[in-house]
């Protein structure tokens, strides 16, 4: 019989990469397989998707045979998985593309093994010292206790390794602009030291880099590593590639391109951010799997072959996250061969589903 | 102006352009529009019915979605009932002919008509140019790219027919010299607007939002515009039809319905409803399930936008999810059945998903109709309740009954329009 704490514990205390692919499959299969009995039992939405299904758990061999939950179910049903008295927070993500609200709801030992998560594989790209910590974003940010944007996650989950935070931005009247003498501290106190920085790509690029060329401020960060995430898709409306992003922030910053990392994650999989390595691969770490699978047949993608982006975790024992199926597109680049030594799946990310737009006489029926 | 049109024929000429503007279009098939207009109705029936029997042998033209029956629709005598519905008279659109010994009326043309077809039909193009064919307009029709080549492989072909007449050798090149095929992006205005003000009628299909839009451009004062909106359809079957013998075979015709056109069409079913019988809604999901597993492979698997896609997997993890509904689907997205006993009507999803709802009685759906509803597949065994039924429904804004496997028939009227009728001026000689 397997010990869940102690197996995910052992998990979360080796190096985030360390595992072959094969090897962390059979591992994490037996994992979700007890936390799937465990949701079936805690949560009579659950039940009613296995049993419609006729789904055998015990029977379940494969990872890919994991029933997964579309991301957007979290904004209709409450998935929770534990007694409603263990919750200790729902998080409420906004998300980008829709105005209803996704509920995830966490408990205390959900909620540590996220920190734990998130603290792993950081430490992989930046070590383990408390550094400064710049955020490209507005103080309020942070400050709102219902709503939990994926801008919100980047800066709580991010500040885990934050020895003083600092927001380079300032909001007014609902404008964001450079917010000049914390930048001009910033500076004057740490140029050249250790700093790390996170923000949303899309407002670090149409904010922050835009008004710094324009004042001709310029940093002196030589060993910055800027976290940044989310935000694609209005990036390429205006033709500003992945590279070229490197490229103008790291000319900000005064550091190398590969110190500026995008990275990918969703509020209902806290705990777990995929971050691009040097050669530009989005790694997935032990305790978290991720398939691409073809939008029609929903099997598994080939390696190359563009599918959804399927996210696997065992974190949780408070809610669904055991495999959510995303809106994202994205490929698997190889696996347990990355040039960067990091073993298990790599991938990329391509870019969100569009909504349908469905252009013709087939509509609605409201008048 | 940033002029970006791209013009794929013109003046019978199938060579790609890029004009400045489409006022020199517009003169071109207004002045090439005279030689249409002096065939007379019936020879131009002959011609494209000559083109009906072409189709069939046209590899590249067959294959297409909708062309077979094409073919067929292009049948003498149904060109012919066409136009007798929409003029009342064959000879109007030819010369003067007496009304009650009253006066002389006659069609003619409008002039030019600008076309806006719509992207979900792959020979709406087609469907749509051979009423400004039969109603002797040039036209200048705006294509979606990706459907461009089976109006061009068409009229193509077209141009190739020629017809012995009395002694006088027909050819349908004078047709084909009066259209014109262009494509452009629908959302520059500067564009959008030149071309609706080049018309003297415009022909527009698509959603919503296209129709307000394309509305909304300048016009000339005497421009007729025929509107073909967005559109809803549904299923209803009576219980004393479910238990007939009829009941299995209109299934396996309602299952291709919702099939044809990946179900993207105004006359695509979205909802089934049915009247409780001895049978469970489980167990008609079931067996409908069987047909559309059996479809012909390209009517079951079909190139699906990924949004839609989406869509599909979002709403049978709704259903999975709930309590009292259930899902019938096959393993990949190819086709969904989702059942539930909610009395109303569901947004479309398209790709084959298909919603189940059983009522009390049919007479329950007719509250559910609104103006938006295009056709009503209605399967009630007592002719007599079907007409009752049928008169009660088109009151309330339904614009066409027909029965299971004939949803996507082109009838005219459609849409609650005579289209030929609009497409000509009714000029009267005392």
């Amino acid at each position: 019989m397997i010990n869940l704490d102690s197996e995910i514990n052992e998990l979360l205390t080796k190096s985030p990469y360390i595992l072959e692919d094969r090897e962390k499959n059979q591992i994490l299969t037996g994992i979700l397989k007890i936390q799937l009995e465990n949701a079936v039992e805690n949560n009579t939405h659950i039940k009613n998707m296995f049993s419609k299904q006729g789904i055998d758990i015990s029977s379940i061999t494969k990872i890919e045979e994991i029933p997964q939950i579309p991301v957007q179910m979290f904004k209709y049903f409450n998935l929770s998985t534990c007694d409603s008295g263990n919750i200790v927070k729902i998080l409420r993500s906004s998300g980008t593309t829709s105005d209803n609200t996704s509920m995830v709801p966490l408990n205390k030992k959900t909620v540590l093994k996220q920190m734990k998560s998130l603290k792993q594989i950081l430490s992989d790209y930046m070590g383990n010292k408390r550094k400064i910590f710049l955020v490209i974003d507005h103080e309020g940010i942070n400050n709102s206790v219902s709503e939990f944007s994926a801008r919100t996650a980047g800066v709580r989950g991010l500040s885990i390794y934050a020895k003083d935070t600092y927001y380079l931005l300032k909001e007014e009247n609902g404008k964001l602009t450079l917010n000049e003498p914390v930048i001009k501290e910033v500076i004057e106190k740490y140029s050249g030291k250790d700093v790390y920085a996170f923000g949303f790509t899309y407002i670090i690029w149409s904010v922050f880099y835009k008004q710094i060329i324009e004042k001709d401020i310029s940093f002196a960060f030589n060993d910055i590593l800027l976290f940044h995430s989310g935000g694609w898709k209005k990036l390429k409306e205006e033709k500003v590639s992945k590279e070229f992003f490197s490229e103008a922030l790291s000319s900000v910053f005064n550091t190398d391109t590969g110190n500026i990392l995008d990275f990918y994650g969703m509020a209902e999989q806290t705990g777990i951010i995929f971050v691009d390595c040097e050669c530009g691969n989005k790694h997935v770490p032990n305790i978290s799997q991720v398939i691409v699978r073809n939008p029609y047949s929903l099997q598994p993608c080939a390696v190359g072959e563009i599918g959804m982006i399927e996210i696997l975790s065992i974190l949780s024992d408070s809610y669904y996250s055991q495999a959510i199926l995303t809106e994202d597109l994205g490929y698997v680049v190889g696996i347990d061969d990355c040039p960067c030594g990091r073993k298990g799946t790599y991938f990329r990310f391509s870019s969100r589903i569009e909504k349908a737009e469905i252009r013709g006489c087939g509509d609605t029926f409201k008048e | 102006m940033n002029f970006v049109v791209k013009c794929y024929l013109l003046d019978g000429k199938f060579s790609e352009q890029n004009p400045d503007n489409f006022a020199a279009i517009s003169h071109i098939v207004n002045a090439n529009r005279r030689a249409l207009y002096e065939l007379p109705l019936p020879i131009i029936i002959e011609m494209l019915s000559a083109m009906g029997k072409k189709i069939i042998k046209n590899p590249h033209l067959n294959k297409i979605q909708g062309m077979t029956y094409l073919s067929l629709w292009l049948r003498k005598k149904n060109l012919e009932q066409i136009c007798r519905i929409n003029y009342g008279n064959l000879s109007y659109p030819d010369s003067f002919s007496k009304v009650e010994n009253r006066f002389k009326l006659t069609a003619q043309p409008r002039g030019v008509v600008c076309l806006w077809v719509a992207a979900n039909i792959p020979n709406l193009a087609i469907i749509s140019i051979i009423q400004t064919i039969l109603s002797k307009n040039g036209s200048i029709v705006k294509v979606p790219e990706e459907n461009k080549d089976v109006l061009l492989d068409f009229l193509q072909e077209l141009a190739t027919v020629e017809i012995s007449y009395d002694d006088t050798n027909y050819s349908a090149i004078d047709i084909v010299k009066a259209i014109s095929v262009v494509s452009f992006e629908g959302r520059n205005h500067e564009i959008s607007a030149d071309f609706s003000i080049n018309a003297d009628c415009r022909l527009i299909y698509g959603g919503s939002k296209a129709i307000q839009s394309i509305l909304a451009l300048p016009q000339k004062d005497h421009c007729e515009t025929i509107v073909y909106g967005p559109k809803y359809s549904f299923c209803v079957f009576d219980h004393a039809f479910i238990e007939s013998d009829l009941f299995e075979n209109s299934l396996e015709k309602t299952a291709k319905d919702i099939a044809s056109f990946n179900q993207m069409a105004c006359s695509s079913p979205q909802v089934l409803f049915f009247e409780k019988s001895k049978y469970q809604l489980q167990h008609i999901g079931e067996r409908l399930g069987g047909y559309f597993a059996n479809l012909p492979e390209d009517l079951r698997i079909q190139p699906t936008d990924p949004g839609i896609l989406a869509n599909i997997i979002n709403i049978r993890a709704k259903y999975l999810l709930s309590d009292d509904k259930s899902v019938i689907a096959s393993d990949d997205l190819s086709w969904t059945i989702l059942i539930d006993n909610d009395l109303r009507l569901e947004e479309p999803i398209h790709g084959k998903c298909i919603f189940l709802k059983e009522v009390d009685s049919v007479d329950n759906v007719t509250e559910l109709i609104t103006r938006k509803i295009q056709a009503l597949s209605v399967s009630i065994l007592d002719p007599e309740k079907r007409e009752n039924f049928a008169l009660e429904a088109t009151y309330c804004g339904v614009d066409r009954i027909v029965s299971p496997g004939t949803i996507h028939d082109y009838d005219l009227p459609w849409d609650g329009i005579l289209p030929l009728s609009r497409l000509v001026r009714w000029t009267i000689l005392k």
